[in-house]
């Protein structure tokens, strides 16, 4: 046990350290260091020029959600209430409907299917409990709202038609080799 | 100065646009941060992302000494009198924005002991959205809130219009 | 290390009437259930008994057994002892129509703030204790919200003049020589009581002669909303805990869970967590670090600490996808495999952490100044720190070498090579100078588990607990099946109750589940360490300057999330 400690008890101040001119000498080349680091070879620059460059996030970033559709255009989603269920914020909201031309495979669909983004908290749940990978998340999370209204989000916000290759995915059903790299310094990109 | 059918003059109008566009680039943010979004707003004041260069430099922890309160965190019951007693003290004119889902609206704190959002109390200009927010998203609701002080359209302007409107009539 | 039988002679021989004191078969720990008239003189006994010696008051708690059981409500202590490494649980049933129990106040002053807890949740009355009232409601509030009849969106609501004024602090002070006493209110507005904690202060000119501080500024119902969510639901409250560092606290409830459900995390999920569960923690000192020179005047250590702590969140968001609030943890492992080049962004973090604390020491630790605002400043002796119930860096500050991680190895913590800082003065500076030394630590232990980084699946195969990968719940109806049934019901943890703890960057973060077999907690209590921590508070700003109360309250590193729940 004993050899398991380490004593950090402070030492006692040494002659020039009680002089306090030194010290503040050697202080000030640590910032000066940092200065003329910024200064001349942003050695040590780290601020984002946000909004002209952006801090580039990884595939996993928990953002805003999208519903994804069939190749038809008609929402994957089955309105089976999983990522109601899981969420557990209870932010999600879905109305069932019958789907008159369903195949056997399903016989639902989402007739009202809110998320109230304000209430969300971005577990990515519902993303995990979905089973038709109909809901996802995107890296969108630079939102601001002026009403609470405005926030709660429906299908035709949330219904994504695009070809999936044009959309910012973030957060989503993980199979397989994983993609994203983290690329240590913070990766930032110019904006397009 | 009025001209007589009411409306105010065309040179005290610009001026108040001038007035509003210097007002919306040099704001007083007063941090209420309480919880995890208090953290990510120090992210935010911080050097990765730097609120300063939004004109939004001078963090001030006196309310007398700032007009944009950010609500960055939970809000609770014990705490609402104490956020409503800041809000009055602060300099007009004054502006909020809301952080992160606890203080929009809640979050998943559906409790006995919870705010279900501050606008219960206070009128809130900006939600941004988030648990928390990430800075960029904390950045999008500043420029939001710049852009409706500029066009005159926060809670504050909109209540000092309808009391110069009611007065004119 | 007396064995458990030895801890059963010792009390028997002490209390041998089966009725007062009753000590229950297995368990996660020695459980006795203590009628509450021998209570006082049963804990006394386990304090002062040499083979027993309980000198740490972990926690308090109630639990609420309604249309279940009669007596209706059990306090629940736990206990553990440093010397020996022993731990210890006591029940004592309450009815609802006299609940009282006997305070232990005297024994432990740790007992204070939880019995106050316990009182405001629940209605158990502690007598004998001197200032019984509601700790994390407010005055005007109604019922107790903990229990299982109280609604949990009821909500009171609180008017500015029924805020809490101390008692004392309406009475004025008209000694003679006292000229220039105030009262003043610290908070819960105050830039460095961090938004959520008062502080009411009595000022003799500059020197504060008497102190009480209020919490609850930010009491989220945590346990009332554990108990109305899944098992897996729960994690991201976890999270929201000590949201300094929200790795830790999941680790360490998945870690209580699994416990209970009697698996094991894969080899690979261990080390992942403890990899980032060591880095949480430095991020975690970091913002105490920082925040404590801040608000002493020394601004730049904090700009140049948080560049790594950015770093950090970055490989936090890579994982799991959240900055701050990472979800990442599931009971059973890991939500999902670490990406391919994580070994090289954390070897990246290791090169680019320490310069940066170089930096910040060589600007602080032999800095006159900081020193003579620090050293002397809030001292605390060990016997005080223990009775407190401190534990974590602020008690080994006061030369007591208790770490969870060596004291009681989890995650295979044995395995690596690392030795807990102590120091033996006790004061702020003390604080700041063990913490420094944590996050070179940790450091360490990360450079080791990373270089063990096995490979391997990262979560269990057991398809009642964790949920089927994805790609066989759209093929395959069996997986299908379990994934519903998780989702809808949650997973079934066995009746019966746990105290799983770790090793949280404030000290030992213990959670003690209940569950009655179904898919939600009965009952789930966090043992938070600020809360232990934070009680002391008021007791040692007596006979300092207001302004040193700043120093304090930043080197005690108060975490208003955990503290308040």
């Amino acid at each position: 046990m004993k050899d398991d400690v380490i004593v950090c008890n402070p030492r006692p101040l040494r002659f020039w350290q009680r002089f306090y001119l030194v010290e503040v000498l050697k202080g000030l080349g640590v910032t000066l260091r940092h200065f003329l680091g910024n200064l001349f070879s942003r050695k040590y620059t780290v601020t984002v020029e946000w909004p002209e460059v952006k801090r580039e996030y990884s595939e996993r970033l928990r953002g805003r959600h999208v519903i994804l559709t069939r190749e038809d255009g008609s929402p994957r989603c089955v309105a089976c209430y999983m990522c109601e269920t899981a969420c557990p914020a209870d932010c999600i909201h879905i109305e069932a409907d019958e789907d008159p031309n369903a195949p056997v495979e399903w016989e639902k669909q989402p007739k009202v299917f809110t998320i109230d983004l304000l209430r969300c908290v971005f577990c990515g749940f519902c993303v995990d409990a979905c089973p038709k990978e109909a809901i996802i998340m995107t890296r969108t999370h630079e939102m601001a709202f002026r009403t609470r209204e405005e926030a709660v989000i429906g299908l035709d916000q949330l219904l994504y038609r695009g070809p999936l290759s044009e959309l910012d995915m973030g957060y989503r059903p993980y199979y397989g080799e994983p993609k994203t790299r983290i690329k240590l310094p913070i990766p930032t990109r110019p904006e397009p | 100065m009025r001209t007589p059918d009411g409306s105010s003059a065309f040179l005290t109008t610009k001026l108040e646009k001038l007035l509003d566009k210097a007002r919306a680039n040099s704001l007083w943010p007063y941090p209420f941060g309480t919880a995890c979004c208090g953290i990510e707003f120090m992210s935010v004041m911080m050097g990765h992302y730097d609120l300063s260069r939004f004109g939004a430099e001078v963090v001030r922890f006196s309310p007398r000494q700032s007009d944009l309160l950010i609500v960055a965190g939970t809000i609770t019951d014990k705490l609402a009198p104490v956020l409503v007693r800041i809000y009055e003290q602060m300099a007009e004119p004054k502006y909020v924005i809301s952080m992160g889902a606890c203080a929009c609206t809640g979050g998943f704190y559906r409790a006995y002991h919870v705010v279900q959002g501050i606008d219960e109390f206070i009128p809130v200009d900006v939600y941004v959205p988030g648990c928390p927010p990430t800075p960029e998203a904390l950045f999008a609701g500043v420029l939001k809130l710049q852009e409706m002080i500029e066009r005159g359209e926060t809670h504050y302007q909109r209540m000092v219009a309808a009391q110069r409107a009611a007065a004119g009539a | 290390m007396a064995t458990r039988e030895a801890r059963s002679a010792a009390v028997r021989q002490a209390f041998p009437d089966e009725n007062l004191v009753r000590e229950l078969p297995g368990g996660d720990q020695q459980t006795f259930v203590v009628d509450r008239k021998v209570l006082w003189d049963f804990a006394k006994h386990l304090k002062e008994h040499p083979d027993l010696n309980f000198d740490l008051l972990l926690d308090i708690c109630g639990v609420d057994w309604w249309g279940k059981r009669e007596p209706r409500f059990d306090a629940v202590y736990h206990l553990y002892s440093l010397r020996h490494g022993h731990r210890l649980r006591i029940k004592v049933p309450v009815a609802e129509e006299d609940p009282v129990v006997p305070s232990v106040y005297g024994l432990w002053k740790a007992a204070d703030w939880f019995e106050r807890e316990a009182y405001d949740m629940f209605g158990i009355r502690f007598s004998g204790h001197p200032n019984l009232r509601r700790i994390l409601t407010h005055d005007s509030f109604q019922g107790h919200p903990l229990r299982k009849d109280y609604d949990p969106g009821q909500r009171w609501l609180l008017r500015e003049e029924e805020q809490y004024v101390p008692q004392w602090a309406k009475i004025p002070q008209e000694d003679e020589d006292h000229f220039e006493t105030q009262v003043l209110n610290l908070g819960p507005a105050h830039p460095a009581t961090h938004g959520t904690l008062r502080t009411v202060v009595r000022l003799d000119g500059e020197v504060i002669t008497e102190a009480e501080t209020e919490i609850g500024y930010l009491h989220r119902c945590f346990e009332k909303m554990s108990e109305r969510h899944t098992w897996n639901q729960v994690i991201p409250y976890t999270d929201r805990l000590n949201y300094c560092s929200s790795m830790i606290n999941g680790v360490g409830y998945a870690l209580t869970v699994e416990n209970m459900l009697g698996i094991e995390a894969p080899p690979r999920a261990q080390v992942v967590r403890v990899i980032l569960s060591e880095l949480s923690r430095i991020m975690d000192h970091i913002v105490d670090i920082g925040a404590n020179l801040t608000d002493l005047g020394a601004m730049t250590p904090f700009l140049y600490l948080y560049q790594a702590r950015e770093e950090i969140y970055s490989l936090l968001e890579a994982c799991s996808g959240g900055r701050l609030t990472v979800s990442y943890v599931r009971i059973g492992g890991l939500a999902e495999d670490v990406p391919p080049d994580f070994a090289d962004a954390v070897r990246y973090l290791l090169r680019r952490i320490p310069p940066l604390v170089d930096d910040m020491e060589r600007l602080i630790t032999e800095n006159r100044i900081f020193r003579e605002r620090t050293e002397g400043i809030g001292k605390i002796s060990a016997e005080e720190a223990i009775n407190w119930g401190w534990t974590g860096p602020c008690l080994r500050a006061c030369g007591v070498a208790y770490d969870v991680r060596k004291a009681h190895p989890y995650l295979g913590y044995d395995g690596y090579d690392f030795k807990v800082p102590i120091a033996h003065t006790g004061d702020t500076y003390a604080r700041y100078l063990v913490r420094v030394e944590e996050m070179r630590q940790s450091l360490r232990i990360v450079e080791q588990a990373l270089a063990n980084l096995p490979d391997g699946p990262i979560i269990v195969e057991n398809h009642h607990v964790a949920l089927p990968p994805k790609a066989r719940v759209y093929t395959e109806m069996e997986s299908l099946i379990y994934h519903f049934k998780l989702i809808m019901e949650g997973m079934k943890v066995p009746a019966g109750e746990y105290y799983g703890y770790v090793e949280g960057a404030n000290g030992e973060l213990g959670f003690y589940a209940i569950s009655d077999g179904g898919g939600k907690p009965y009952r789930l209590k966090v043992r938070p360490p600020c809360f232990a921590i934070f009680q002391a508070y008021p007791h040692m700003l007596k006979g300092h300057l207001v302004a040193d109360s700043v120093a304090i309250l930043g080197s005690l590193n108060i975490i208003a999330g955990e503290l308040d729940r």
